[in-house]
């Protein structure tokens, strides 16, 4: 029997190898990219210590707070609709490849289902952009040209890809409500729409909670979709803007613009910030408190 | 000046170049000289296997005991990497320079050695090294290519309609409407998807035919001239009047289909840079380019000659004396003659005159004769600020084709945006 002192001694030993690496590839970086949006570089390898000021800067200066808003904006716009219509899709999928009546296609259907989360995403934009190309796709509305559209057709490209990572996660919860409870409710004459929202429902809801954050962190992050499409300037006059277009276009410059790091890295904190925040409420608040069923 | 998706594949390509080159240029013989190894940091990943295999040999060959490394970064990065690579210490010792106002920023931050002294540089007018001048006017890089605009068209088609290249706008627009009322060939192919094809082969190609050249642009840097003066609403409303011969669905599609469309010979009319003569003509067609129309006959002709590439000299590099060495033979035809024909649609930016072995290389560099030349409107020091017009101009000509912004309120937002930090030098 080991005594507890050297039960940690053993923790410590295990846990330090990938603590280091975390440590280093990944907090690391991440602190020092916060502390460099505290600083100004002012040419000639100086570099000064301005505070706030990139923020200040970021959020009042009239050009920079109008494209910083912008691009929140459609962020806010880009994660609704990934939830609004990934969930409720994923959730019928589940459904239906839980409910029994596939039978034995319920594999094939399964992997269908799942494979366009595995595509790269430069070809989901690449075969997207053909099927709606108005010159030889099949609608012949420029989707992608029409500010008021392009956002809205983006995100619905990129839950046609990833639709199948909440299916799944609702898939493994339906697969885990034990046999016994259905059965039961069925002798005591309850319909297939009345077993699905009285019993199944209730049992994989904390599943929703864990989805929206995710789906969140994935979305506030997100950028290669927007980039893969229309550049780092997302047009038509930066309607499918986001917060990582709007960091990558201004850490990186681009042949007509100088890149700035400082500016890019405040860019980077408050995204970081968007989400941490928002993610530690989340669990503080809502994650305690959803009701799981005692089995 | 590809396009904005500079196809990863290139970077791959390239990549496996540079690993195979470097596999096969590893005999050396270990002479008695000693050799300097200079590095040479640039954003064209696509011609590594060129430098690689045909221009740094050639330098060698004439200059035992300098030994040159190419080392590309895919040009999205590029700006960031050598900024963070020139601060630290670890730049290349030469560096391919961007034009105008990214460089300027660069020399005022000392990244530069000043090229007053190279011999080549005389080989250049002052306007060919305006590009990469300092605030002093000193030149800081060695010019290495520019890219020209203008119109290609399919000569198939012109032959089986019985059109002539036009010479004035009012040509081009009969022109157009003779080919949109025999309904068989989309007369333009043009979208509006991507902002930077609106402004760099749009607007910037026939509009100094309104505003006349370098009296309009240099006449708003120095504070003289507005972008709601009569001349430069005229030149977007030319741009604008486009419009009606665009093919259908316009707003959403890319600079990618427009070259499909252009090489599948459906449309008759190509507006895009000389960099894209080798793409253009890919599919085996017969094409012939025409300068931007004048806008009444036997006006003075304008053309956009756009500096793209120059090299200068990394301030921090331990091997000065061997990279000026590299710099000056940049600046001699010797180099020229082998780059401009080895990157078809590249033309040489020194005085003496250099031939082009491919046909609509020639036919471009023609198009140079009688016409008075011009860099894109808004890169030279309109666009250091924010709202950057360059910028500010793709997303602005964008609301005019897909929003239907008229062009006097695109002009007055346009110069809105720059008196918002522009101060005019005069």
């Amino acid at each position: 029997m080991l005594r507890t002192a050297s039960r940690y001694r053993l923790l410590a030993i295990f846990v330090l190898p990938a603590l280091a690496v975390y440590v280093v590839f990944s907090v690391f970086p991440l602190l020092s990219s916060v502390a460099l949006s505290f600083f100004r570089s002012s040419g000639r390898g100086a570099s000064m210590f301005v505070g706030i000021g990139n923020y200040i800067h970021l959020f009042t200066d009239p050009y920079t707070s109008e494209r910083f808003w912008n691009a929140l904006l459609n962020n806010v716009e880009f994660f609704g609709i990934h939830l609004l219509v990934e969930l409720p899709v994923g959730l019928l999928m589940a459904a239906l490849l839980t409910s029994g009546t596939l039978r034995r296609a319920r594999g094939v259907y399964r992997t269908i289902l799942f494979i366009p989360a595995t595509l790269s995403v430069v070809i989901v934009g690449f075969i997207w952009r053909l099927i709606i190309n108005p010159l030889w796709g099949l609608v012949s509305f420029p989707l992608l040209g029409d500010a008021k559209t392009a956002l809205a057709t983006i995100s619905l490209m990129s839950v046609w890809e990833y639709v199948g990572i909440p299916m799944i996660f609702l898939y493994t919860a339906l697969l885990a409500v034990p046999e016994d409870i259905i059965e039961a409710s069925r002798i005591d004459g309850a319909r297939p729409w009345q077993v699905f929202w009285r019993i199944k429902f209730p049992l994989i809801a904390p599943q929703f909670g864990l989805i929206t954050i995710l789906t969140y962190i994935w979305t506030f992050n997100g950028f290669d979709i927007v980039y893969a499409l229309n550049g780092s300037a997302p047009g038509p006059n930066y309607s499918t803007d986001i917060l990582g277009t709007l960091f990558y276009r201004t850490f990186f410059g681009s042949s007509g613009q100088v890149a700035d790091l400082d500016q890019g890295a405040t860019i980077a904190s408050v995204i970081f910030f968007i989400i941490l925040i928002t993610t530690a409420a989340y669990f503080v608040v809502l994650q305690r408190r959803i009701k799981t069923y005692e089995l | 000046m590809r396009s904005k998706l500079a196809p990863f594949a290139l970077v791959v390509v390239a990549a496996v170049g540079i690993g195979l080159t470097g596999c096969s240029t590893g005999t050396d013989t270990g002479g008695t000289t000693k050799t300097t190894t200079i590095t040479f940091g640039n954003w064209r990943t696509e011609d590594a296997k060129l430098w690689e295999n045909d221009v740094i040999p050639a330098f060698e060959k004439t200059h035992p005991g300098i030994k040159v490394v190419y080392r590309a970064t895919d040009t999205n990065d590029y700006n960031a990497a050598i900024q963070s690579q020139v601060d630290s210490g670890t730049g290349p010792d030469v560096i391919m320079c961007r034009p105008f106002d990214v460089n300027r920023a660069w020399i005022d931050k000392g990244y530069f050695d000043d090229l007053k002294s190279l011999k080549s540089i005389s080989n250049f007018t002052p306007t060919a090294l305006a590009a990469w001048q300092g605030s002093n006017g000193d030149p800081y890089c060695v010019p290495i290519a520019s890219v020209l605009a203008g119109f290609y068209y399919n000569k198939a088609i012109f032959k089986e309609l019985g059109l002539t290249p036009p010479t004035t706008m009012a040509e081009f627009t009969a022109l157009l409407q003779k080919i949109k009322d025999n309904g068989k060939y989309t007369p333009l192919a043009l979208g509006s998807a991507d902002g930077w094809q609106l402004a760099y082969n749009v607007l910037d190609s026939i509009g100094p035919n309104y505003w006349g050249g370098e009296d309009g642009r240099l006449g708003l840097i120095d504070g003289t001239k507005k972008l709601t003066d009569p001349q430069f609403v005229a030149s977007i409303q030319a741009v604008s009047d486009l419009k009606p011969f665009l093919p259908k669905g316009y707003q959403s599609l890319k600079y990618e289909d427009m070259m499909q469309l252009f090489t599948l010979g459906k449309a008759a009319i190509l507006p895009d840079g000389s960099w894209d003569v080798t793409a253009a003509t890919a599919t085996g067609l017969d094409v012939g380019a025409f300068a931007p129309p004048v806008v009444n006959a036997g006006d003075q002709r304008y053309l956009q000659e756009m500096p793209d590439q120059g090299v200068g000299l990394n301030s921090k590099s331990k091997n000065k004396a061997a990279s000026k060495v590299f710099l000056d033979w940049l600046g001699t035809t010797d180099f020229q003659q082998v780059y401009v024909n080895k990157v078809p649609g590249f033309f040489s930016m020194g005085t003496t005159p250099v031939t082009y072995d491919n046909k609509l290389a020639q036919d471009f560099a023609d198009l140079k004769k009688g016409a008075k030349l011009t860099p894109r409107l808004a890169l030279d020091r309109l666009s250091a600020g924010k709202p950057p017009l360059d910028d500010d101009t793709w997303a602005v000509l964008q609301t005019v084709f897909n929003d239907g912004v008229t062009p006097a309120a695109a002009s007055a937002k346009l110069q809105k945006d720059l008196d918002s930090w522009y101060k005019p030098t005069k």
